[in-house]
C-alpha cells in the first residue's frame, strides 16, 4: 500500500505528487500576486511565506526522489513508442521544474541579499553572493520557469485526462488518491 | 580677621582647585578613523548599520569619572545598512521620522567603573519624540602620545522609542534589540 507496485503508485508516491503539486501551484500563483499586498509589511510577509512554501517544496523533492530511488515506479503504461518517449520527456521535466522553480527563488533571493528564514523558525544561507546586477535577470528566471512549468503541466494533464476519458485507462487511476483500477484483472494476469 | 578673609577667599580657592582635582580631557573625536553605528535582526538575521553624520563631545578620564560626560547628536537621515529599500525607509515617519525628529541625542548623567578596563555610562537617550535611560559600556585605551581609542556598546529597545511602530512593531520580524556600536579614535583638544 505504501509502496508502488508493479499496477499502481503507492500512497507515499501518491502524497508526493499531490502535495507539491498542490504546493508549486497555489505558491506560484500565489508569487505572481504578491505585489497586491496593501503595505509593505504586508509584502514582507507574504514573501516569507512564499519562500517557505518554496522550501518545503524543495524538501519535498529531495525527499520523493530518495523514495523514488529505492521503489520502483509501475510498470509504463503499453502505449505507443512514441507517447512512451513523450511521457518520459515531459516527467523528467516536471522534475527538474519542481527542483528548479525554489533554486531559483533562493538564487533570486540570494543576489537580492535577503534573509531566508523558514516559516520564522531558522535562517538558510545564500546560495550566491549578493549581485545587485543579477537581481532583475534573477526574477525574471524564477518567474519564467513557472510559465513554462504551467505549459509543461498542459501536456501532463492533457495527456492523463486523455488516458482517462478518451482511453478509459488507469493511467490516471493509479496515481489518483484513494481509486480503485478500473480494469484490475488486466494487469493481476500480466 | 583672618577668619573672615578665609571665609571669603574659600569660595574663590575652591574654584582655583576644581579644574585641576577632577581633570577629564575634552577630546576631540577623528571623524574619519570613528565610526557609529547600529545592529538590528531582519527575519532571523543581523544586519549592520552606521551614520554617516554625527557629532560626539566626548570628555572623559577613567580617573575622574565625577568630571567625565558624553554628548552626542546623530542625524537620523544618514543611517546606512546596505540596502536601498531600507534606507529609503528607516528615515521615513514609520521608523525614524526624520522629517521631524532630524536628532537623535544621547546625554551621559554618571559613570561607574565596570572593571579594570571598563566603566559604565549612565545616560539618556532621545529618539523621535521618546526620551529613556540608555547604559553604555565603555573601553577607553590610550594610546601612545596622548590619543586615546575608546569602544563604546549597549542595547536599546527599538519600540521603547515608537522606532517601526504599527505593522513594524511585530518583533518576530524586526527584532526588538538593537544595539548601538561607537568605535571613536581621540586626541585631546
Amino acid at each position: 500500500m505504501l509502496r508502488n507496485d508493479e499496477l499502481r503508485w503507492g500512497a507515499v508516491a501518491k502524497f508526493f505528487h499531490w502535495t507539491i503539486a498542490l504546493l508549486i501551484l497555489g505558491n506560484g500563483v500565489f508569487g505572481l500576486l504578491l505585489d497586491l499586498a496593501s503595505s509593505p509589511m504586508q509584502k514582507i510577509n507574504w514573501m516569507a511565506l512564499h519562500k517557505s512554501i518554496g522550501l518545503t517544496v524543495l524538501a519535498l523533492f529531495v525527499l520523493r526522489l530518495l523514495w523514488r530511488l529505492g521503489n520502483r515506479p509501475p510498470r509504463e503504461w503499453p502505449a505507443p513508442r512514441w507517447q512512451q518517449w513523450a511521457a518520459r520527456a515531459v516527467h523528467g521535466v516536471l522534475y527538474l521544474l519542481v527542483a528548479a522553480l525554489p533554486l531559483s527563488g533562493w538564487w533570486f533571493n540570494s543576489v537580492r541579499g535577503y534573509p531566508l528564514q523558514y516559516f520564522k523558525l531558522f535562517n538558510l544561507p545564500g546560495i550566491a553572493a549578493k549581485n545587485p546586477e543579477l537581481r532583475r535577470l534573477a526574477h525574471e528566471v524564477h518567474e519564467y520557469l513557472f510559465w513554462f512549468l504551467l505549459l509543461v503541466l498542459v501536456a501532463h494533464v492533457g495527456a492523463a485526462l486523455k488516458h482517462h476519458v478518451v482511453d478509459d485507462d488507469d493511467v490516471l487511476r493509479r496515481m489518483w488518491p484513494f481509486a480503485r483500477l478500473r480494469h484490475g484483472s488486466k494487469g493481476d494476469s500480466a | 580677621m583672618t577668619r573672615l578673609a578665609l571665609g571669603r577667599l574659600a569660595p574663590l580657592l575652591l574654584c582655583l582647585a576644581l579644574p585641576v582635582a577632577a581633570s577629564a580631557t575634552d577630546y576631540r573625536v577623528l571623524q574619519d578613523q570613528s565610526t557609529l553605528g547600529f545592529a538590528a535582526t531582519f527575519q532571523g538575521a543581523p544586519f549592520q548599520g552606521s551614520f554617516a553624520q554625527w557629532h560626539a563631545a566626548i570628555r572623559f578620564d577613567p580617573a575622574h569619572l565625577a568630571d567625565a560626560r558624553f554628548d552626542v547628536s546623530v542625524d537620523t537621515t544618514s543611517a546606512d545598512t546596505g540596502d536601498a529599500d531600507r534606507d529609503g525607509a528607516l528615515p521615513g515617519a514609520d521608523f525614524f521620522n526624520a522629517t521631524k525628529y532630524p536628532q537623535a541625542h544621547y546625554v551621559t548623567s554618571d559613570f561607574t567603573r565596570l572593571d579594570d578596563a571598563r566603566v559604565i555610562a549612565h545616560g539618556t537617550l532621545t529618539l523621535r519624540d521618546e526620551t529613556h535611560p540608555l547604559d553604555l559600556t565603555v573601553t577607553f585605551t590610550p594610546q601612545p602620545g596622548g590619543t586615546a581609542l575608546m569602544d563604546v556598546a549597549g542595547t536599546l529597545k527599538r519600540l521603547d522609542y515608537g522606532v517601526g511602530g504599527g505593522e513594524y512593531a511585530d518583533t518576530s520580524v524586526i527584532g526588538n534589540d538593537v544595539t548601538v556600536n561607537a568605535h571613536l579614535v581621540l586626541a585631546p583638544k
